[in-house]
This record gives C-alpha cells, sequence and structure tokens, in this order.
C-alpha cells in the first residue's frame, strides 16, 4: 500500500484474470521471460550475409517457428477436443484417428507421388483430393465415435477407449506397420513446408484459422450454444428441445474433423507417415484443453483456451530442450503443470465470479 | 427478561455477519435461541435463513459477530466440529451416499469395526433401532437411492437422533413432502420436542410452523427483522414483517371467462406402474388443476405428454387432432411446453447466463445459417426481463446467482418466448419466495386469460384451489375425479387425493 506501483501492476495482473484466457497469456508471457532470459545465446550463420552472430536460444525466429510448428498439431486437435469437453464427453481416440488419417493420407500421396504407380495425376487432383481424403477420414472416425456413443448409451470415456485401440489397428493392418513416404513435392515443400525467408508459417496460419473457426463455431452459431448448454445440463436441454444425440454426434465429427487436418500439416511438413504417428497425442490433446480452461464436468471451455494451453505444454517442451534438461523430465513438468494450471483456473474463476457480484 | 429464551439462551447469535464474496449475506444478528424449543426461521428466498442455519451447523463460518452455544463461544470449522457439539441438520439436498445403504449412511465415518472388517451385524442391528425410533419401516441394508425424499429425510433424523443431537435444524424439510409425509414428520418434530431436542425450523411454509413452533424469527434481506412468540402474533403480520410491506392479494382474483377451444385432450394415457387410462381435456384459458399426493403420477403424466417418457396406451390430441409426441423437442413443435419440478435439474442450465437461458429453445428461430442474431436474442430477453419483472442485475447475470423466484421466471418465460398455447406448470412456486409467488400466480392468471391452456400441477392445496378452473385428481396413477372451483375445498380434495387405499410407503 506504500508504493504506487506496485498496486498499478496488481490492478493490471487482476485485470488480466478477470478475462478468462488472461491468466493463460499472463503464463505465456512468463514462460516466455523466463526461456528468454535464461537460455544462452547460441551463434548460427545469418542467411543473408553468411556471418556468424549471436542470438537467443529460445527467441529466434528458427526456435519459434519449430514452436508454432509443434503447436499447430496439439492445438488444432485440442479445439475438437475442447468442443468435446464442453459438451460433457471426452475423447481419448484423436491421437488414433489423427493416425490413422495420416496413414490413409499417406498411401494416397505416396500412390500418386513421384515414385508410386500414377505419378503422371494431374496435381490439381492429387493435392487436394488427398487431402480431403485425410479429413474426411478424421471425420468418419469421429462420426464412428459419435454415433456408438449414443446408440449404444455407453460413456464416450469407454467407447473412444476401443476405438483408440480400432483405429490404430487399421492403421496397423492397412500399412503393415511400413512408413509411407515420397509425396508429391508440390504438397510438402510446396504448400504445407512452403518457406519464407527461412520460416515455414503454412502450419500457423491453418492453426488460427481452425482456433478462429472453432471459436466462431463455439459463441456465434447456436450449435455451439448447444454444445455449452449440453454440458451444463443435459436434461434442461433437452427439455428445451435441443435434438442432443445430434448435437454430439456433430461435436464429435467436429473433433475428427479437426484430427484429419493436423494430419494433413504432419503429411505435408514431414513427408512421411507410419502406423505409429501421434502415439499418447490423446492425453497431450486433453492436458492442451483442460489447461486451456476446459472443464471435465462439461459447459466451460474456449477454442483460444485450447490454443493457448497447447502452447504452454509445447513452451515447456521447448524450454525442456534449450536447456538440455533430460527429455525424461519433461512428463513430471508436463504433469505437474497440468495440476497447477486447473488450481490457477480455480482462483481466476473465483477472482471474476468476486466481480460479478460486486457488480 | 420474562421469555424462556432470556433465562435459559441455548444458541446465541451475537452480531453474526457472513459475506459471501461480493455479497453479505447475514449482517449483524443478533437473537437467541432457548434449549427445547422448536424455533422457526422465516424469510423470503434470499433472506438469510438457511445461510444461517448452515453457519450452525458448521457448513458456513461466520465473518464475524460470534456464535454462543450454552454460554460458550463456538467457532465450527467443520459440520464434524458441529457435530461433536450435538448439532445436526437435515438438509433438502444430497447430504447421503445414494449407492450406499441406510445403515452404512447412518455409521458413515464411524463404522463399527474389527480391524478392517466391518461389523456389518451390529449397525443392522443398531440402524434398524434408530429407524423405528423414528418410526421409519425400512430395511437397513436398502439403499439410499431407492428411498423417496420423505423416507430419506427420516433417515437424516434417525442420524441425528443417532449422533445424539441436541440441535436439529431442518431445512425446508417439507418442500418436497406429500401432505401424509408432513403429518408424520409433524409428530417427529413434536415427539423430538418432547425428548428436549432444539429445534431450528426453517422454512416458507407458514401454516406448518404455526402448527409446530414455539418462536419465529423473520429475517430479510439478511438483516434481522424480530423474534415473535408464535401465540402472539399471525401469519398476515409475519409475512408482512417477511416482505417489509404489507401483503395484498395472496392470490390473484382470477377473473377466467368461459373456456374457449379445446387446446389439449388425452384419452386412455396408460404406462404401467406409473398411471392408468387418464383422460381429461383443457381449454384455452382454463387451468386445470391435477392435484394428488407425491407418487400420484401427477409429473409421470406430464411427462409422458411432452414426450420424456412414453407410455403404451392412449392418444393425445392437440387441437383435436391426434398428435404422436415422442419428444420435447416434438412437443414444442406442436406448442406444448413443459415447466419442470425440479428446476436446477431440469429446467435451467445453472452456469449459462439469463439471456442463454430465456432463449435456448428459441435459439433456432432466431439464426441465420446457424448464426446466433444477437440483437433478436437481446430484445426478447429484455422483453421477458420487462414483461416478468424478472430481477437480474442485467441478462448476462449466471443463472445461479439468482433467487429462486426469478429463476422460475426465466424458466417459465423460455416457453412463453416460444408462444406454447399449452403450458404444463409442474409446482411452479416451489422454493419460491412470498412475493414472487403471487407474482407468478398473477403471471399464470393472465396466461390464461390470454387464451392459454394450463395444466397446473401442485402439491400445495391452497394452491390448487385458488388457481384452477377445475380440478382433476389423480391417486395412485388414476384420475379419481374432477371438481369444479365452486365445489372444490381443502378437506374435499383431500379426502379424495388419500381416499381410496393408502399407500404403504409415501
Amino acid at each position: 500500500m506504500v508504493f504506487d506501483s506496485p498496486m498499478q501492476t496488481r490492478s493490471l495482473a487482476t485485470r488480466l484474470m478477470q478475462w478468462k484466457e488472461g491468466s493463460l497469456i499472463l503464463v505465456i508471457v512468463l514462460l516466455g521471460t523466463v526461456l528468454t532470459v535464461f537460455s544462452e545465446p547460441i551463434s548460427i550463420r545469418d542467411r543473408t550475409t553468411g556471418e556468424m552472430r549471436q542470438v537467443n536460444k529460445f527467441l529466434q525466429p528458427t526456435n519459434l517457428d519449430k514452436l508454432v510448428k509443434n503447436t499447430s498439431f496439439i492445438a488444432i486437435m485440442a479445439v475438437g477436443a475442447t468442443m468435446i469437453i464442453i459438451s460433457g464427453g471426452i475423447d481419448l481416440s484423436i491421437g488414433s484417428t489423427y493416425c490413422l488419417a495420416a496413414v490413409v493420407g499417406a498411401m494416397f500421396f505416396n500412390y500418386f507421388g513421384p515414385k508410386g504407380s500414377m505419378p503422371e495425376l494431374s496435381r490439381w487432383l492429387v493435392i487436394p483430393g488427398g487431402m480431403l481424403l485425410c479429413v474426411l477420414t478424421g471425420m468418419i472416425c469421429g462420426m464412428i465415435n459419435g454415433s456408438l456413443m449414443v446408440l449404444l448409451r455407453v460413456h464416450p470415456f469407454i467407447i473412444t477407449l476401443g476405438t483408440m485401440e480400432i483405429f490404430r489397428g487399421i492403421a496397423f493392418v492397412l500399412t503393415k506397420a511400413q512408413a509411407f513416404t515420397f509425396f508429391p513435392p508440390e504438397f510438402t515443400d510446396g504448400l504445407i513446408r512452403r518457406e519464407f525467408n527461412g520460416l515455414y508459417p503454412v502450419p500457423l496460419l491453418i492453426m488460427l484459422l481452425v482456433v478462429a473457426g472453432g471459436g466462431i463455431f463455439l459463441t456465434r452459431t447456436i450449435w455451439g450454444r448447444y454444445v455449452y448448454a449440453i454440458g451444463g445440463n443435459e436434461i434442461a436441454s433437452r427439455f428445451s428441445g435441443i435434438r442432443v444425440n445430434r448435437i454430439k454426434i456433430l461435436v464429435f465429427t467436429i473433433a475428427g474433423l479437426v484430427g484429419g487436418i493436423a494430419a494433413v500439416i504432419m503429411l505435408g511438413y514431414y513427408g512421411a507417415a507410419s502406423s505409429d504417428v501421434g502415439t499418447g497425442y490423446e492425453l497431450r490433446v486433453i492436458a492442451a484443453s483442460v489447461i486451456g480452461g476446459a472443464s471435465l464436468t462439461g459447459g466451460k471451455g474456449t477454442a483460444l483456451g485450447a490454443l493457448l494451453g497447447a502452447l504452454i505444454i509445447q513452451m515447456i517442451d521447448n524450454g525442456i530442450v534449450i536447456f538440455g534438461i533430460d527429455q525424461n523430465y519433461s512428463r513430471i513438468i508436463i504433469g505437474s503443470v497440468i495440476v497447477v494450471a486447473v488450481v490457477l483456473d480455480r482462483f481466476s474463476q473465483s477472482v471474476s465470479r468476486r466481480r460479478l457480484l460486486t457488480s | 427478561m420474562a421469555g424462556p429464551a432470556e433465562v435459559a439462551p441455548l444458541i446465541r447469535f451475537d452480531q453474526v455477519t457472513k459475506r459471501f464474496p461480493g455479497v453479505v449475506a447475514l449482517q449483524d444478528i443478533s437473537f437467541s435461541i432457548a434449549a427445547g424449543e422448536c424455533h422457526a426461521l422465516v424469510g423470503e428466498n434470499g433472506a438469510g435463513k438457511s445461510t444461517l442455519g448452515k453457519i450452525l451447523a458448521g457448513i458456513h463460518r461466520v465473518s464475524g459477530g460470534t456464535l454462543r452455544i450454552n454460554g460458550t463461544r463456538v467457532d465450527f470449522k467443520s459440520p464434524l466440529d458441529a457435530s461433536r457439539a450435538g448439532i445436526s441438520m437435515v438438509h433438502q439436498e444430497l447430504a447421503f451416499c445414494p449407492n450406499l445403504s441406510i445403515a452404512e449412511n447412518l455409521f458413515l465415518g464411524r463404522l463399527p469395526h474389527v480391524g478392517p472388517w466391518v461389523n456389518r451385524r451390529l449397525i443392522r442391528e443398531r440402524t434398524f433401532k434408530l429407524l423405528q425410533a423414528v418410526g421409519l419401516d425400512a430395511d437397513p441394508g436398502l439403499l439410499i437411492e431407492h428411498l423417496s425424499t420423505a423416507q430419506e429425510q427420516m433417515v437424516q433424523i434417525a442420524a441425528a437422533v443417532g449422533l445424539g443431537a441436541r440441535i436439529v435444524i431442518m431445512d425446508e424439510p417439507t418442500s418436497s413432502l406429500s401432505h401424509r409425509e408432513s403429518e408424520r414428520l409433524f409428530e417427529m418434530v413434536g415427539r423430538l420436542k418432547q425428548q428436549g431436542v432444539t429445534l431450528i425450523y426453517v422454512s416458507h411454509r407458514l401454516e406448518e410452523i404455526f402448527r409446530i413452533c414455539d418462536r419465529i424469527t423473520v429475517l430479510r434481506d439478511g438483516r434481522y427483522i424480530r423474534t415473535l412468540p408464535i401465540h402472539s402474533t399471525n401469519s398476515d403480520e409475519v409475512v408482512q414483517l417477511m416482505i417489509g410491506r404489507p401483503v395484498g392479494e395472496y392470490y390473484p382474483d382470477c377473473v377466467h371467462q368461459p373456456a374457449g377451444e379445446e387446446l389439449l385432450r388425452v384419452e386412455g394415457l396408460t404406462a404401467p406402474g406409473r398411471f392408468e387410462q387418464v383422460s381429461f381435456a383443457v381449454r384455452a384459458g382454463e387451468i386445470v388443476g391435477l392435484a394428488g399426493l407425491v407418487g400420484a403420477g401427477r409429473s409421470e403424466v406430464a411427462r409422458a405428454i411432452f414426450g420424456v417418457d412414453s407410455f403404451t396406451q392412449g392418444q393425445i390430441f392437440l387441437r383435436n387432432r391426434k398428435t404422436v409426441i415422442d419428444s420435447p423437442r416434438h412437443a414444442i413443435q406442436q406448442g406444448v411446453g413443459y415447466l419442470p419440478e425440479d428446476r436446477k435439474r431440469q429446467g435451467l442450465v445453472l452456469g449459462m447466463n439469463c439471456r442463454e437461458n430465456l432463449s435456448l429453445p428459441r435459439l433456432a428461430r432466431m439464426q441465420r445459417w446457424g448464426f446466433i442474431q444477437y440483437h433478436q436474442e437481446r430484445e426478447l430477453v429484455q422483453s421477458y426481463f420487462d414483461a416478468l419483472r424478472i430481477r437480474a442485475a442485467d441478462m448476462e447475470m449466471v443463472i445461479e446467482g439468482l433467487s429462486g423466484g426469478n429463476q422460475q421466471k426465466i424458466a417459465m418465460a423460455k416457453w412463453l418466448a416460444l408462444r406454447c398455447r399449452v403450458l404444463i406448470l409442474d409446482e411452479p412456486t416451489r422454493g419460491v419466495d412470498v412475493g414472487a409467488k403471487s407474482e407468478i400466480h398473477n403471471l399464470i392468471d393472465r396466461l390464461a386469460g390470454d387464451g392459454h391452456g394450463i395444466l397446473l400441477i401442485s402439491s400445495e392445496l391452497p394452491e390448487v384451489l385458488c388457481m384452477s378452473t377445475r380440478i382433476l385428481v389423480l391417486t395412485e396413477g388414476r384420475l379419481v375425479g374432477e371438481l369444479s372451483r365452486q365445489e372444490a375445498n381443502q378437506e374435499k380434495l383431500m379426502q379424495m387425493m388419500a381416499g381410496v387405499k393408502n399407500r404403504s410407503n409415501g
């Protein structure tokens, strides 16, 4: 109370905390600052002049680009997972959905690729066709999850626990455990991995589009409103005339769709896929959603939160690499962050609640 | 220094204040409760009576002031602290683990055991004795989830007695009990009083307070108003103190015009085990009361009409056209709205705000390409906020923060916004304070005047009697009679409701 400036910063911090995603942004800024301050400088060769110069290991374009790329897969899938969690469900199969979509796409691109059986087919057919196939595969997986859950009236945890194995199993059978590569370069280097000044911005753009689309869907459309309503109170939603089952299937289908989109980015960026891609992603994606403020009891969560949650996880991963910490510690740290995030979220909620009640 | 309270105050509140984030629930409450009395706490919803009870029961902690039991200052940090001091609370909400048996619940946290093994026979025997003491004839091994609300309440009382409670707080104990079950509860209250137990009775229902309580304390807006001995006051005075102004009409002056066209007719509606051969009609401008004891199948009939539950036989006609209603969505499309009995579980999405709740069923008609037309939504919500005089800071306020009456108004507005002409209102004033109650009654009356057809289900006989144009009586799933407004009175209704054979358990 003696100094003026701390009061002001606190009020700024409080204001940020009151905004739903504010605390996440605060954490990201904090993490970014820590990573920048404590990372050692490294020498890189300047692309234009060819001279060696010192840069910060974290805060430099190449590293940030890698961070964004790694974030994009998780963030895109977390948008779908967040929708499911808002509706009161859970999806354990997203990693497998992603894998199956990637494998199907990879086989397609390989078949029509430069070393495949039909390399002469027009690129204007092959590239959109392959991307569409990827996305459709994801959608079908999601639709299967949603439909099974609704038809069999089984908790989504059980259904997706089953399909997690099934989808990956199908991917395994399809590929006979082989990796598929040799895609049309117009798809990889020409599109997804297109270079601009040494950076690869396409995954970032797609991620932003998906997050924006997800955000608009959740907040601006009637279906988004229904998703929140169902997660908040399913009985009251049904009594209000909402077709609860349809919305649930829709939400799972969207989650599959974004899994397919993530698969497209992965294929284009790495130019290869096998039946073991995306192993363990389901938990990362759920973690991103939860850190982003999605409540497993349903009714709460945002698309932007999913993005920020994914970014936090990847920043920690990135920090572990930069600081040269043993990779094995990453799981311990990320696990701790999940717990801290949820506690922090509850705190920020109580702040905003207080504001709501006093106003 | 004459009354018993001054002589031996068992419980003494001194300047008790309770703040919740942003709101002051209780402010400077000071009064005392004598040993062995049955003390009523009354007030509108939000007056703080439940909060006060919960402070005593150790569920909430005071923010200021002191609480003394037998002259010693206490500060309960948990319900366990309170129960150690001999205080128990009978809640309306879940107090037990529904998946465990009565016996296990009664001894939860203090199961008699030998090493790691629970002494099952001992708890069965002790439970049996405790249940007998409260007059509940149930198997101790029965799971709580299979009990009715009334039975569960009896078990709660048994638990309180079993713990040797000297002070028992009852929070709206009769709000979901039938008439007969309430009677049994009053007997129990009498027995507890004889045993020297001090009772704190939180309720809306003045009638029963005047029957069983010794003194009455009125709270309003979190402040202490007055404590009155029951024999020197009357309900008019208490209601005045509660709402802070003289009450005009408790019930609206129902001006019923002649009934119009038939809106809803059901014929031979049957769902085995729930109701059988139910036939009736509701015309435009009518309020048809559906009376019956809890468990008589009133809500079940309503749910069947609304398409929530299925039925095996019978037909539903809407405006003389045979209609198959297989989902609430379908019912809504046909112009049937249902205000469910449990607004928190079935009526509203508590975590959403007023605007989102009110517009929920109508949202599909306020969209373009799936995008919500916000200005339309706001206009609609604002118009109902004005028309129903919904008291909330603004329409963005989360439902949870609203009083019961305002919540109920929003739950009703949902159907009005859809222009549903048939309204099934299931306990429209349950858990609603006096002021809002009469507003809701007026609203129902106005709706009937506007040509809605209303099916009114209520456990409060005066409500059914004063609101309805005619009353149907349902007993054990069968319609046993119909009374016109003129011939209906409380005695006749009660006789018909209970007249046929009695059910063994509530």
